[in-house]
């Protein structure tokens, strides 16, 4: 059981974030280096500077608040705690004085990141279970909602034990010294992580994190990084 | 389809392939959000008819053939065979779409369908499964392109006799030509549609502003761009590009056509000439006090304008017609509180030059742009395209909305003061 633990927890994250950067990389690469189309693409009338509007229809999904504002709630508020999510594991890695501007616990969000993170997949889940969505959707589209909901429900399984359940056996220190031993890529495995009682749940939360990374570069998670060149073309 | 055709038709899939392309087919998160987009989805109901529908026709062939998921792994994209079936199924999605890009006013990417439908319409080209009308229509544009010489002649008498009808509209001075043709040195070359209906009014206008101008000898419209055939689309553009080069003029403008003005305004480079619409020219004329218009001509009438998909959302130009309408009328209203979402009028893409055969489609399609127009109450429907104003006025018919459809250039032509 160890090793299966170990492989995870070290071997697998650093294969991960390797085909992380790497795919990414390449495939935005490819892409760059494709001729420019010849003709503008953009919708008129224009407005300018076009890049700052390239970046509020990037950021701001207007087309979305106008045509499905309730969409449009779930789909920021998805995003936004997205970011948190980030902000939230930088902060298990070490201390980060800048994300203490606002002063708060870590993991930051009280146990909402992670609740609010799975009942927005949960929607886009059960949406594409609904004609017409059900009709445009391929398998790849459920795939990737799964796999997220896996992620994030075993993740926020762990934060809500400490938060909510009083359950406390992994403590942020434990999580600080094992991330930032893989980040000085001196990986430490203590017998405090794979001994309690939520172990099981970060081993599943880590491998199906694995996954999303693995995934990320071939799969329409690509979205993230590909948005601000699409609506730039949109707007010229 | 056996191995020699589907690998000749990968390779125009693959000579489609460009920045944007490769953004417009790898990123689609199918969130559906331009379900109520598309005109004739939202007349017909029918899912075939969602952007993003159309867009997993082109993008399965490209998961197959261009992207190595779709070779280890091809169900989890539902990547697919280019074959016979797909061909028919390509052919469905390009021609039921006008290329009038609603949709990328809902998708949150910005997705060009019609960009994805143009790698549809050269596939069918490839496999000699398209429209064949608009390719013979393409190939006697080209050819008369090539042999200018022996159409010259008929061309200039034809001319001649509509002079006659210019004069009625606008009198001119003794000596002075009412239809210049081929003036070398003219500040502006028009560039007109086959028949009367789009030379006679823009020359009276043009001789009533004082323009320098000339007529071109060759049509505007381009049906190597409806048919999606890139090579034909340059062919016949160049005819123009090269009368406007030789004849040294400053500017181009472009008859009441959407496609003719969108592929020479964006597919022509950089060219010593400028390009222009014949309703930007018209509201120049206007804000320079050249041409005075009466508006009593079209009183008691309310208009309402039709924004051409290719000329307003596609082409830029708006402002430029309300501007002219402001001049003809004091009862103008507007048919969609952002022109960036008026409906398409349901013939673009081909589907009009495909007249019978795509009526009874345009028709039920078109269901919305009918009830845009009479929530209005307006009684006269003016437009700026050729494609526009056959669609509107074949709505007009099946429907009975009891519009005058009108072209604007006739109005101002029409409400000229001497």
């Amino acid at each position: 059981v160890e090793i299966v633990y170990y492989i995870v927890l070290v071997p697998m994250v650093y294969l991960a974030c390797a085909i992380f950067v790497v795919g990414t990389l390449i495939r935005l690469v490819k892409i760059i280096l494709e001729p420019r189309h010849p003709t503008t693409l953009q919708i008129y009338p224009e407005k300018r500077p076009r890049w700052l509007w390239a970046l509020h229809d990037t950021f701001l999904f207007p087309t979305v608040i106008r045509h499905k504002p309730v969409f449009w709630v779930v789909l920021m508020l998805f995003h936004i705690v997205f970011l948190l999510l980030i902000i939230g594991h930088i902060e298990l890695i070490a201390e980060i004085k800048v994300f203490q501007v606002i002063p708060h616990e870590v993991f930051l969000g009280k146990g909402f990141v992670g609740l609010i993170l799975c009942l927005a997949v949960l929607y886009f889940l059960l949406r594409r279970l609904v004609s017409p969505y059900r009709d445009l959707s391929v398998p790849e589209d459920y795939y990737l909602l799964i796999l997220l909901f896996l992620t994030f429900i075993f993740g926020s399984q762990m934060d809500w034990a400490r938060r909510w359940y009083g359950y406390d056996s992994l403590s942020v220190d434990a999580y600080r010294e094992y991330l930032s031993s893989l980040l000085s890529l001196r990986p430490y495995v203590s017998s405090d992580l794979i001994a309690t009682g939520h172990s099981f749940m970060l081993l599943l939360h880590v491998f199906f994190a694995n996954l999303f990374l693995m995934f990320f570069p071939f799969s329409d998670f690509m979205h993230s990084v590909l948005s601000l060149p699409m609506n730039k073309l949109k707007r010229g | 389809m056996d191995t020699k055709t589907r690998d000749d038709l990968l390779k125009l899939f693959q000579s489609k392939l460009d920045e944007a392309m490769r953004l417009y087919l790898e990123q689609c998160t199918r969130c559906g959000l331009c379900t109520e987009a598309c005109h004739a989805y939202a007349s017909m109901g029918q899912i075939r008819y969602i952007a993003a529908y159309r867009h997993e026709i082109v993008r399965r062939i490209y998961k197959r053939y261009f992207k190595g998921r779709g070779k280890v792994w091809p169900s989890v994209g539902e990547a697919k065979e280019l074959s016979e079936m797909a061909l028919e199924e390509l052919y469905e999605a390009a021609y039921s779409c006008t290329g009038c890009r609603r949709c990328m006013m809902y998708c949150p990417f910005g997705i060009d369908t019609q960009m994805l439908m143009s790698i549809a319409k050269l596939l069918l080209v490839g496999a000699h499964a398209e429209p064949e009308i608009l390719t013979m229509l393409a190939d006697t544009s080209i050819e008369k392109g090539k042999s200018l010489d022996l159409f010259k002649e008929s061309f200039l008498v034809g001319i001649k006799k509509l002079e006659a009808e210019v004069v009625k509209k606008w009198r001119i001075e003794a000596g002075e030509t009412a239809i210049p043709v081929d003036v070398e040195g003219a500040d502006l070359l028009y560039v007109a549609l086959a028949g009367a209906h789009s030379i006679v009014p823009a020359a009276a206008v043009f001789n009533a502003a004082g323009e320098n101008w000339t007529l071109s000898f060759f049509e505007a419209v381009n049906f190597g761009a409806f048919v999606g055939d890139p090579t034909k689309t340059k062919l016949i553009l160049d005819r123009i590009i090269n009368e406007a080069k030789r004849l040294k003029v400053k500017e181009v403008c472009i008859c009441e056509c959407g496609t003719a003005y969108r592929v020479m305004k964006q597919l022509s480079g950089k060219q010593p000439f400028e390009v222009s619409a014949i309703t930007e020219a018209h509201a120049r004329y206007l804000r320079e006090g050249r041409i005075k218009l009466d508006k009593s001509k079209f009183k008691k009438k309310p208009i309402t304008y039709h924004d051409p998909c290719q000329i307003a959302r596609n082409g830029g130009v708006i402002d430029e017609a309300r501007y002219v309408l402001q001049h003809l009328t004091d009862d103008f209203r507007e048919m969609s509180p952002d022109p960036r979402y008026n409906w398409c009028c349901g013939g673009g893409g081909g589907l009009v030059a495909l007249g019978e055969d795509t009526l009874d489609f345009r028709m039920k399609s078109a269901k919305v742009k009918v009830d845009q127009v009479q929530e209005t109450g307006a009684k006269i429907l003016a437009t700026a395209c050729e494609n526009c104003h056959a669609q509107l006025n074949d709505l007009n018919d099946h429907y009975e909305m009891g519009v005058d459809v009108q072209y604007l250039s006739s109005m101002v032509a029409d409400a000229l003061v001497q």
